[in-house]
């Protein structure tokens, strides 16, 4: 029994009706949350509102789905079925576009049963509960949204076919990762957009961190990535002076907790934190005047607090020994310490740098990054770095203009390009050009679609970062890089060569040759379009295990024999950016040299893994592999990864990955140690990145134990 | 043989001087290899020695072992035969 509701309808509809209906009432379930009377005028209009249909045909359109309805005698009407019904009138009439914009972004009931119940691995970042789940579920709309309408279907196409990896597509209205210096907040104090209350520039340290905190959660809002913060014991140095050493160490330790346990800010991770840290001050910040308490300058210069910032570094390193309250290591925030030819000339810095690797040594968190020469660097994500040129320098002057952000990352899947070139280097060069124009397409899709947020000033929904207290918008758009990464060389010299990168000079240089012509099409290409395009080294967690997989798919069986992992199980994955095989059994120094090779043609930054596995190698002789790293290879960056075993019974943890805890036998046990750039429990991470843990080789026997 | 590979990059000043030692030594019955580091078989090489700086030179015996490295600078034709002189007769025992 069907009645319709009264209002708005044709008179020839009305007749139709009245020759079917009797007194049967029809509702329908809409996205209001109520319980409307079918009205056929509502369709209509969005397709006008949405679609750009015109009227006649949105009227016989809607006409069409009415009868559909009332003929199949359906008892539950939802506003996503009239809307498919819509949708498929609009394709049988050939309106392909306008069927594109009314589409409806969303997850099916069965996939939000499953989020909601099983906990998501593409992040070992994300924890399960209700917070997770929303962030999962928004990302999924958020996805589509940017495959359908900020992308470009060329582009949307390559992503999803594997070619390419439009990183954080569920965080497309966001800017990548950033960077910045803790002289803006303690200049102009905490005043974001949208808070319930402003503060005044801190007078104390612990307020200048808890400024610090609340406004790396502001900005965890407003970047999909990395928050890196530079210069960290320097910049807080001037609120030190006089205080005890007492009072330092519980300062430190209030920074570290803070960062890594808030795991209630977005999606109820953890703020992905980086602090740079310094033994001496750099050269670019010596002369600079200092701001103190109140966010006034003290009248010295930074050079006059080198003790302070001294104290504090040191401080935070016997933090980050200690673990936390069961002696497991700190997973944010990240401690990156910067090593320069003036570390060298300063005093203490033995000790400092024995300091450093105990810690490296014992939990693993400590990220050695190498300032040659006259680089100055500032680091962000785990191997993002921005070089400072000229501009920088002079922003250096006065550090709180010193932010800079990565606006979107694009990861090349070189593997397939060894597939379909079939040994033919020509081809393979070409393609990878004609990758590399694509992936630009993208990133200037990126650029217009945040350029469009930005351009609403206060009203934007990045207010954040329009935000303008020194002359320049918080977001530095013409500062902005585009990030370019790879991933798998190893495996696409290993298909186009016969040999892995490991296994010959000649493989080797191949491999250097593919980067060298990446570097060269990326400063070619940024001269052409006025943007700054980067190579990186993405951490490509999610991106192995997925490009691995697309490619047993469509290039089977060629790929079996090369994508990494036990298949069997699932475990499928490329070796990630310019590494060689985490497998290949080589001297880890020669393996931080060669890897080092590709460094200075990968600007955003570069990194090395020494994978530790359960051996503790005393302090001195990685005192000594750090040393030997900067002054003859051009690593970029090294960190060392020791594996823990955490027992949930007793509550111990023991180094290496056990089934059981050897203290009381327990089998409920949980591992942790470096997925890509950050420790997380091995539960957590994807089946790739699990298949790649069972492959690394742990350098047994080279380092000499404690 | 020996080899003398000679690291070059447009708009480096001193780059036509290291070309021009590198003509001197190719008449001298020399193999000399010339790579360009706008191109991504030069800067391959390059990247293979950690070459930072154009121009560079870098004299290598038949093993491709590194007998000398100019980074930066122009050495003489002079230094250069020295530099593989050495090289030929073997110490005295």
């Amino acid at each position: 029994m069907v009645s319709t509701g009264k209002h708005k309808e044709s008179s020839a509809s009305r007749s139709y009706l009245a020759d079917e209906t009797t007194d049967m009432a029809l509702f329908v379930r809409t996205s209001d949350e109520d319980m409307s009377f079918w009205n056929r005028q509502r369709i209509v209009d969005a397709l006008v509102r949405e679609a750009d249909v015109d009227p006649a045909t949105a009227e016989e359109i809607s006409k069409e789905v009415q009868n559909q309805i009332i003929a199949s005698k359906i008892a539950l009407i939802t506003a996503p079925l009239v809307r498919e019904l819509v949708n498929a009138q609009l394709i049988a009439r050939g309106l392909e576009k306008a069927r594109k914009m009314h589409t409806r972004l969303g997850v099916p009931l069965y996939d939000v049963d499953q989020f909601i119940l099983h906990p998501n691995k593409e992040n070992a970042n994300v924890p399960h509960g209700p917070e997770a789940t929303n962030l999962t579920l928004a990302e999924n709309i958020k996805k589509e949204y940017a495959l359908l309408t900020v992308f470009s279907q060329a582009i949307g196409d390559a992503h999803m076919r594997g070619d390419i990896h439009l990183h954080d597509l569920g965080f497309i209205d966001r800017p990548y990762c950033s960077g910045q210096s803790l002289e803006y907040i303690k200049k102009f104090g905490l005043n974001l957009p949208n808070a319930l209350s402003i503060a005044k520039p801190a007078k104390h340290p612990e307020v200048l961190l808890a400024h610090m905190v609340k406004f790396s959660a502001a900005l965890q809002s407003n970047f999909a990535g990395a928050i890196g913060w530079d210069a960290v014991n320097i910049f807080f140095a001037p609120y030190l002076v006089d205080l005890s050493d007492r009072a330092i160490k519980q300062l430190a330790q209030m920074l570290i907790f803070e960062f890594s346990q808030q795991a209630v800010a977005r999606g109820g991770q953890a703020i992905f934190s980086d602090i740079n840290l310094y033994w001496e001050v750099p050269k670019h910040f010596e002369d600079v005047p200092a701001i103190g308490p109140g966010g006034t300058f003290t009248g010295k210069k930074y050079q006059d607090y080198t003790r302070e910032a001294q104290k504090f570094v040191w401080a935070l390193f016997e933090v980050y020994k200690e673990g936390d309250g069961t002696g497991r290591p700190f997973f944010f925030p990240k401690p990156l310490v910067h090593i320069t030819e003036k570390f060298f000339q300063t005093e203490g810095h033995e000790a400092f740098l024995h300091l450093i690797c105990d810690v490296a040594a014992d939990k693993g968190n400590t990220y050695f990054v190498f300032d040659r020469g006259s680089t100055a660097k500032i680091s962000e994500c785990c191997r993002l770095s921005f070089k400072l040129d000229d501009q920088d320098l002079l922003d250096a002057k006065e550090p709180w203009r010193m932010r800079y952000s990565a606006l979107q990352n694009v990861t090349l899947n070189l593997p397939r390009l060894g597939y379909t070139s079939r040994g033919d280097d020509t081809l393979l060069f070409d393609k990878i050009a004609d990758l590399m124009d694509l992936t630009i397409k993208a990133h200037r899709e990126k650029k217009a679609f945040i350029e469009k947020l930005m351009s609403q000033g206060e009203r934007s929904p990045l207010s954040l970062l329009t935000m303008n207290k020194d002359g320049a918008p918080y977001l530095r758009m013409h500062r902005g890089t585009y990030l370019i990464g790879m991933l798998g060389l190893n495996e696409l010299v290993h298909i186009h060569t016969g040999e892995e990168l490991h296994e010959s000079n000649r493989a080797f240089k191949f491999g250097l040759k593919v980067i060298s012509h990446m570097d060269l099409l990326t400063k070619k290409l940024s001269k052409e379009h006025g943007m700054r395009f980067v190579l990186e080294q993405t951490p490509a967690e999610s991106t192995a295990y997925r490009f691995a997989r697309l490619d047993l798919k469509y290039h089977s069986p060629e790929a079996e024999r090369y994508v990494k992992g036990n298949l069997d199980r699932g475990e499928a994955y490329y070796t990630n950016s310019t590494y060689f095989a985490v497998s290949s059994q080589m001297n880890p120094i020669d393996r931080v040299v060669k890897e080092g090779l590709f460094h200075p043609r990968i600007e955003a930054g570069s990194l090395t893994h020494i994978w530790l596995g359960e051996s503790k190698p005393s302090k001195a002789s990685l005192a000594n592999f750090v040393i030997k790293t900067f002054r003859e290879s051009l690593n970029d960056q090294i960190a060392f990864s020791p594996e823990f075993t955490n027992c949930l019974g007793c509550g111990k943890t023991t180094r290496g990955l056990n089934d059981a805890c050897s203290h009381c036998g327990s089998r409920e046990v949980e591992g942790i140690t470096r997925i890509t750039g950050y420790f997380t429990k091995v539960s957590s991470w994807n089946k790739g990145k699990r298949g790649e843990l069972n492959d690394r080789y742990k350098n047994q026997g080279f380092f000499e134990n404690r | 043989m020996e080899k003398v590979k000679v690291f070059v990059k447009d708009g480096c000043y001193k780059c036509p001087s290291a070309k021009e030692v590198g003509t001197l030594l190719e008449k001298e019955g020399l193999n000399v290899l010339y790579y360009d580091l706008d191109t991504a078989d030069g800067l391959a090489e390059a990247s293979y020695y950690g070459v930072l700086s154009t121009p560079t030179m870098i004299v290598e015996d038949t093993d491709e072992n590194t007998l000398a490295d100019f980074r930066g600078t122009v050495p003489t034709l002079q230094t250069i035969k020295e530099v593989l002189l050495k090289r030929e007769s073997p110490p005295l025992l």
